[in-house]
């Protein structure tokens, strides 16, 4: 938010209208021209405005005016990022180039999907951060540049920032959550001897903070299972069309309907929802679109009506998805839909066999689960 | 955009039911076996917050004969999209009888919500799960559905990759999938370029030139698309001024715009 003043409004009938410039007469005297800022019958009461402004001589505002983000975190420009961040799919299937990995059942690649959820949680570090190099290295080379750049981007952003945070914070709580035993010393005890194969328990201090092997063990497990659940979901949905995920889900869930599991309903509300994603990004983005280009002038702007176009802002969002998600619910019923997800048949009209193709990816897997259980007895 | 079926018709045109605003008598009896969609005596309002009963539709009476393409045009705000979700069922009139031949198809304004499945064949392919069919059968509805729109190479993309007009292209291959006797097609054109509005206008026309059980009723708000209609039913105030042949309707409607014109200039 790029605004330098606050302002508090409240509605007062029985004051007189000012007649200063922070006490406009109309409403409009403190815009420039050609802005719009709010709805006209949201400014037409009488309003009194308490203004305080870095220009003022109040030092208490100008104290705490400072700390109003400005530069990168400016409204205009959040709202531009919403709208950059948006503009590429995010989880959505890329039809063309095909790759291998369109072709790979669906139900295979569900199995690795869960492999790659667990594995990383239940072996050695080495094997978490070879996960995340094998993962990064085939999104690379299976997915478009646009796509793996993007992808690859915001998850390495994500786990590396969990992996600082967890590796500086997991060892550094304070000493009152840690055991209270009084130092060797104190007990009569010679010193704890230093190891000869150069182990250290602390790896590094930074400052107050200190980076510690079970700081790192932490870190490593967070940031790689992070990067790995999202990146290999990722992975799954832009090489996977919606209908193969449902058919493989479906397939998987089939033994659960005799315990009167509703396996339709789930496949079909899994469908819906895939739909949706694309929808919700959309408006997103088309109401950050259209705040941008209405070319606010932010800077006139108090601080409260800055959050009050950001409120309208996420209002606005949820009432367009409702309504998104009303309309569509007025198609399927005017398609056929009746409300019971047994009698309305979902029809997946995509091919799937199982290949040697699938095999080999089977057998790779089966490797995997080995080399990761292995890793953790025969790697300390 | 198959072409092939860009033929005249006619031989499709009827006799003006009547020029005129139509009265009960018109109406009245039993449904002729020749009217896909009859609707009598319509009215429809809604109650406001401060419970005032607003009318939408004001004693509407429409018949639209079997195997033709009719549109309904008037302007903002008249009632039209409101007759239209009557028709499809959507919203119960207040008062008036209402009969359509089945099975009816229902196309939306906003292909947003229309198009309900991530991918273009299974979006097609959605309405066909009220009907029990073999997956080959699926498969050749919805492979003859996208050729009518020329989506035929579309079949595995993702709804969100399409423009406007493609979406629309699918959500009309939908309602083509579903071999419905009615479709019913809230204002289809206007998200579309005009090479699109002419490829979706055209789609309409194929498949009800295609099949004789086939009637459309098109909203729109262009004259120029009445070129392609059998008939067509204009409205004004939730009432139907004129119900007639598409020639007559537009030479009264381009009356009425002379005439304004020559009011506003004089």
């Amino acid at each position: 938010m790029n605004c330098n003043h606050a302002a508090a409004t409240f509605l007062s009938l029985s004051l007189p209208p000012p007649s200063s410039v922070l006490f406009p007469k109309s409403p409009s005297a403190i815009l420039g021209p050609n802005q719009i800022l709010l709805p006209r019958n949201a400014r037409l009461g009488l309003r009194l405005r308490l203004r305080a402004s870095n220009g003022d001589s109040n030092v208490q505002a100008a104290n705490w005016s400072k700390w109003i983000p400005e530069g990168s975190f400016a409204a205009d420009k959040v709202f531009r990022l919403i709208a950059g961040a948006t503009a590429s799919p995010i989880g959505q299937f890329v039809a063309s180039p095909t790759t291998f990995l369109h072709s790979i059942d669906p139900r295979v690649k569900l199995v690795w999907l869960l492999a790659l959820v667990v594995l990383p949680a239940r072996s050695h570090i080495i094997m978490r951060f070879a996960l995340v190099v094998y993962l990064t290295l085939l999104s690379i080379w299976a997915l478009p540049r646009n796509a793996w750049t993007d992808q690859l981007g915001r998850v390495y952003l994500l786990s590396g920032l969990l992996f600082i945070t967890s590796g500086l914070g997991s060892d550094g709580a304070p000493a009152l959550v840690q055991l209270r035993t009084p130092p060797p010393a104190m007990m009569g005890l010679p010193n704890l001897p230093v190891s000869l194969t150069g182990y250290a328990y602390t790896i590094m201090k930074l400052g107050p903070l200190t980076f510690t092997r079970k700081g790192l063990s932490v870190a490593s497990t967070i940031a790689c299972l992070t990067f790995t659940v999202f990146q290999s979901a990722s992975l799954c949905l832009t090489t996977t069309s919606p209908e193969q995920l449902a058919f493989a889900l479906r397939w998987f869930m089939l033994p659960l309907k005799y315990i009167g599991v509703s396996v339709s309903e789930i496949v079909l509300t899994l469908l819906l929802s895939l739909r949706f994603i694309s929808l919700v990004f959309d408006e997103v983005r088309n109401i950050a679109l259209g705040i941008v280009s209405r070319r606010l002038n932010w800077k006139q702007l108090t601080v409260m009506e800055t959050i009050d176009i950001f409120f309208n802002y996420f209002r606005r969002i949820f009432k367009n998805i409702f309504s998104h998600a009303e309309q569509i619910s007025q198609a399927m019923i005017v398609r056929g839909f009746k409300g019971d997800c047994g009698t309305h048949k979902i029809y997946f009209l995509s091919e799937s066999s199982f290949g040697m193709v699938d095999i080999i990816c089977l057998l790779c897997l089966t490797l995997l689960i080995g080399a990761a259980l292995l890793s953790e007895y025969y790697l300390v | 955009m198959n072409l092939s079926y860009l033929t005249r018709f006619p031989e499709r045109l009827v006799a003006p039911l009547y020029a005129t605003l139509p009265t009960t008598a018109t109406t009245s009896g039993n449904r002729p076996e020749n009217f896909a969609i009859e609707g009598r005596n319509l009215k429809f309002s809604f109650t406001t917050r401060q419970t005032q009963d607003v009318p939408v539709l004001k004693d509407c009476s429409i018949r639209i004969p079997c195997g033709q393409f009719w549109m309904l045009l008037g302007p903002n705000g008249c009632g039209k999209s409101t007759l239209l979700k009557i028709l499809a069922g959507l919203l119960t009139p207040t008062s008036g009888t209402v009969y359509v031949n089945g099975p009816k198809s229902f196309v939306f304004q906003n292909p947003d919500h229309q198009v309900v499945m991530p991918t273009v064949d299974s979006d097609v392919a959605f309405g066909l799960g009220k009907i029990n069919l073999a997956h080959d059968e699926v498969r050749s509805r919805v492979s003859r559905a996208l050729h009518a729109v020329g989506l035929s190479d579309y079949m595995k993309r993702s709804v969100q990759t399409l423009s406007g007009g493609q979406k629309q292209r699918v959500a009309i291959a939908g309602a083509l999938a579903e071999a419905c006797k009615v479709l019913l097609l809230d204002e289809l054109t206007t998200f579309l370029d005009e090479a699109d509005q002419v490829g979706v206008i055209k789609a309409v026309r194929n498949s009800v030139d295609t099949s004789a059980e086939v009637t459309a009723l098109w909203v729109t708000h262009r004259l120029e698309e009445l070129e392609y209609a059998d008939g067509a039913i204009y409205m004004e105030d939730g009432k139907v001024v004129m119900h007639g042949d598409a020639a007559s309707i537009r030479s009264f409607i381009e009356a009425r715009q002379s005439a304004y014109i020559t009011q506003i200039n004089s």
